[in-house]
């Protein structure tokens, strides 16, 4: 009732953002506020025996620890080999200004290439470095068995591979902003003081950049963890979060398996939730740094 | 003394001319402006004196020796940009420190320039301040602070207050002359703001297409501008219809003066008067050789517009103690000052 | 940075970007194990039929058709839900971007398999007939796709100066609902075109959500295809893949020709 009122004597501008915002709140809600507060819910209370942490506890243990650590390994590792990468390119496009249609062709190409995390990549690489793979041949030719180093789809450093391959694009398009962010000004005013090039960039270049590529690397991170669709293809064996956490669910209900599955999502909120904390503040420091 | 010599200076960028032949000396201790249109070059010439742009022909000299091949970093040049340019990583204190440890000074007498600098710029509780923390015109200071405490040789302003509103940009304009005296050094400051230019330099060169066409102290350029260009980019400037006489002279209105050509080459050309330089009396009708059209009160002066025997739009500027208040659609006479004495033909 | 490195550089780059793709035209199109793949075969054995057979297949072509309905649904809701939102914080409650942005970023803290364990826990008691039509996908996809959705609206918003429009509109006497219809929306075509086209990608190559739902769309058709008609799936893919890149390399440049930065990533 007291709402009522409160709506009915706000002026017409606050009544209009309040129509406009409701529907778009009550949709957050029903899809994503709720079922997320019900797993959770569900991870604090396994087996419905009230609060305890004991299913996050376990959640961590046994091959769901090897779980996480495989997937963190992961996304760490695309993530700082995919950021390293993505940023020198990005250094590199902005250094060349003269093929043109390199700029346009590039632009482009990533934007559709960063969002290519789908079946089709998995499939791309398995015809590429599979065991029939035309670059395990062509290098089976020259005598370099690929697979020794690890390099198959389904390996560790396989999987690394695929996922850069939408990783260095994403990296790109972040990274761009950035690096145009860096003055002309800034490196002649350290030049006319008497800086070197290498002081410059110790200096000036990369303190200003680092807030930047970090939070870039944090965004390959949380894309990187949360890739589905690409690790069901090539690995079926499930030893990564995303996949445990469909065994759990989708497999053979057997009564506590649930709640553990709750908790490993649970985690997996947590771990992305704090990461995108993390990259919201990285990306103010960046602003207000190219702003002033 | 003379401290830089630039020397037929030739710049293209692509097609394009930036530079055509200029040439500039600047004296030791003086503050040079080089004022012009956006795209005159100004800037160009700037820096290829910063040795940011190489000069496709031409030579520079400091101190009767060539820099046109020592890079950047040797020049021992300061300089203070458009968009402040400071180290967004860095605070005041530090941005100031950071030419001084290029040029290896020992960490006393580091702190000792910076509290001094920091001093002479009124920045003393912004030491430790970013520039996101700062105002534009702070920062603009500390930009100042950061180029003049390596003591450079050359000071170079590019257009350093163009980003800054009008109070902000008068006061630090004087701030930076009275700095300039003080310290004494060398500085070429380049600007398309004409008022700014008159009020700051010692000499104005004025540039357009590439090339300097006047270079002056304001008060001749003013006065005596060499051409039409820089009779109309400096103040503003009345064209008065005038015609020749055998004498070589010129009437203008109710004057005879001498142009900045003779009149025997042609019959009929406008001349260039000031409007401070018109005077206005009310008349009768009859002798009356124009109509007020709107005045406007701007303080100490009066602007009166005028239309000349019905065809030419005039202004007149009128000490406002002096101006009887016109009315627009009054006749009135128009004249010129009775000690002007010579005139720009166009 | 030497030209050397460069241009080395942006060489290798290139051949990690072509060469899977090579491969999997090959292995489409070519009928040749690559066990055999000599210098006398490998022109040998080179054929579309792969694309006949799967371009033949009803099933392909039912949940092709899902697909796209899935992509036209999900891209009016995220419209609908985002569009009046973004219009009204941008003109009336500016202080309310940040908050706004950092909210649209929230479905990406929770990965797809999270969300829908959450739905199967609470739909599947309270309302188990939402989840037995495919199109009980589309709200998810409306969540996933929320991110590049407003930023490419707040882009747009943004590059039209909408809240100068509005003032400038309103003191022409101007009722608020023209001025949304008459000014602010025909302004904002090209930021509405960019948002649905990105929507559309997404949609068609969305596997997680339709996968872990057991529905059948053209991602998870491809897997089962794939696994019984090996190279007629990797064709399909393929052909996807191209399908849906030119598509967004087409959208991205237009857009940019005419001045509006599209945001393709979350940030």
């Amino acid at each position: 009732m007291r709402l009522w009122q409160l709506f009915s004597r706000a002026n017409t501008d606050t009544r209009i953002g309040i129509y406009v915002a409701i529907p778009f709140f009550l949709f957050m809600a029903l899809f994503l506020i709720y079922p997320t507060v019900a797993i959770v819910g569900s991870a604090l209370s396994p087996g419905d025996s009230g609060f305890s942490f004991s299913g996050l506890g376990n959640a961590l243990s046994g091959s769901y620890r090897q779980g996480f650590l495989n997937s963190t390994a992961l996304a760490a590792t695309t993530a700082l080999i995919g950021g390293i990468l993505g940023l020198t390119l990005a250094a590199i496009m902005r250094s060349l200004d003269r093929p043109r249609w390199l700029h346009g062709t590039l632009d482009s190409w990533s934007a559709v290439a960063s969002q290519l995390g789908g079946v089709p990549l998995a499939f791309a690489f398995i015809a590429a470095i599979g065991t029939q793979g035309l670059l395990t041949k062509l290098f089976g030719q020259l005598g370099i068995n690929i697979n020794d180093f690890g390099i198959s789809p389904t390996g560790f450093w396989g999987l690394v591979v695929v996922y850069l391959y939408f990783q260095i694009p994403l990296m790109f398009l972040v990274s761009l902003p950035a690096l145009n962010g860096l003055r002309k000004t800034w490196r002649e005013a350290a030049a006319l003081m008497g800086a070197s090039p290498t002081r410059y960039w110790l200096q000036i270049g990369i303190p200003i950049l680092t807030p930047a590529a970090l939070g870039g690397m944090l965004l390959l991170f949380v894309n990187s963890f949360a890739a589905y669709a690409t690790a069901y293809v090539l690995d079926p064996g499930g030893a990564l979060v995303p996949l445990q956490i469909r065994f759990l669910l989708q497999g053979n209900v057997i009564s506590g398996e649930e709640d553990l599955g709750y908790a490993i999502v649970t985690w997996v909120i947590t771990l992305l939730l704090a990461s995108l904390f993390l990259l919201t503040y990285l990306q103010r420091r960046t602003l207000r740094w190219t702003r002033s | 003394m003379t401290l830089v010599v630039m020397r037929n200076i030739r710049k293209f960028f692509g097609e394009s001319r930036a530079l055509t032949d200029f040439s500039l000396t600047v004296e030791s201790g003086e503050l040079v402006c080089l004022l012009g249109p956006s795209g005159c070059g100004k800037t160009t010439a700037l820096r290829i004196l910063a040795g940011f742009e190489k000069a496709d022909a031409g030579t520079i000299e400091v101190d009767s020796e060539s820099i046109g091949s020592v890079p950047v970093e040797k020049r021992n040049f300061g300089m203070v940009f458009q968009d402040y340019s400071l180290f967004p990583n860095m605070t005041a204190r530090q941005n100031i420190e950071f030419g001084l440890k290029s040029r290896k000074v020992s960490a006393t007498q580091r702190r000792a320039t910076i509290d001094r600098m920091l001093q002479v710029t009124d920045l003393g509780d912004q030491a430790d301040k970013f520039p996101h923390q700062m105002s534009g015109g702070q920062k603009q200071r500390v930009a100042l602070a950061r180029a003049i405490a390596t003591s450079p040789r050359v000071l170079l302003l590019d257009e350093p207050l163009s980003a800054l509103d009008a109070k902000v940009r008068e006061s630090l304009r004087e701030e930076i002359r009275h700095l300039q005296r003080e310290v004494g050094v060398t500085t070429v400051f380049v600007t398309h703001d004409q008022q700014e230019a008159l009020a700051i330099a010692d000499r104005v060169g004025v540039m357009s297409n590439g090339q300097l066409e006047q270079i002056a102290t304001p008060r001749d350029l003013y006065q005596n501008p060499k051409n039409s260009f820089v009779a109309k980019f400096i103040g503003s400037i009345n064209r008065i219809p005038a015609t020749s006489r055998t004498d070589g002279l010129w009437n203008v209105l109710d004057a005879i003066l001498t142009g900045s050509r003779a009149g025997t080459e042609l019959e009929h050309a406008d001349a260039g008067i000031r409007p401070e330089d018109i005077t206005v009396s009310a008349t009768h009708r009859e002798s009356a050789n124009a109509i007020i059209e709107d005045s406007s009160f701007l303080g100490a002066i009066t602007r009166v517009k005028l239309m000349l025997n019905g065809v030419t739009t005039i202004y007149a500027d009128l000490m406002s103690i002096n101006a009887t208040p016109f009315i627009p659609g009054q006749p009135v006479l128009v004249g010129v000052r009775s000690d002007l004495e010579t005139t720009i033909i166009f | 940075m030497t030209k050397f490195f460069k241009w080395g550089f942006l060489i290798l780059l290139a051949l990690f970007f072509v060469v899977p793709l090579l491969a999997m035209a090959r292995f489409a199109f070519q009928s040749v194990p690559v066990a055999l793949l000599t210098g006398e075969t490998w022109l040998k054995g080179w054929s579309i039929d792969p694309i006949i057979t799967a371009s033949t297949d009803p099933a392909m072509w039912s949940a092709a058709k899902t697909s796209v309905l899935l992509a036209v649904f999900t891209s009016v809701l995220t419209l609908v839900l985002l569009m009046p939102l973004a219009i009204v914080t941008e003109i009336k409650a500016p202080r309310m971007r940040p908050w706004l942005t950092a909210l649209t970023l929230l479905p990406w803290v929770v990965p797809p398999i999270a969300l829908v364990v959450g739905v199967s826990v609470t739909f599947r008691t309270g309302a188990p007939w939402f989840l037995a039509s495919v199109f009980s996908l589309v709200p998810f996809y409306a969540l996933w796709a929320m991110p590049f959705t407003y930023r490419a609206l707040d882009a747009g918003l943004q590059a039209i100066n909408a809240r100068t429009l509005y003032e400038a509109a309103r003191s022409t006497g101007a009722s608020f609902p023209t001025i949304i219809l008459r000014v602010i929306l025909p302004n904002m075509k090209a930021s509405i075109v960019a948002a649905a086209a990105l929507t559309t990608a997404l949609v068609l190559g969305e596997f997680a959500f339709a996968s872990l739902l057991l529905k059948e769309t053209l991602p998870t058709f491809m897997v089962n295809f794939q696994q019984s008609q090996a190279r007629a799936g990797l064709a399909l893919a393929l052909i996807i893949l191209i399908f849906t890149a030119l598509a967004i390399g087409i959208v991205v440049r237009t857009l940019r020709r005419r001045g509006l930065n599209v945001q393709t990533t979350g940030l």
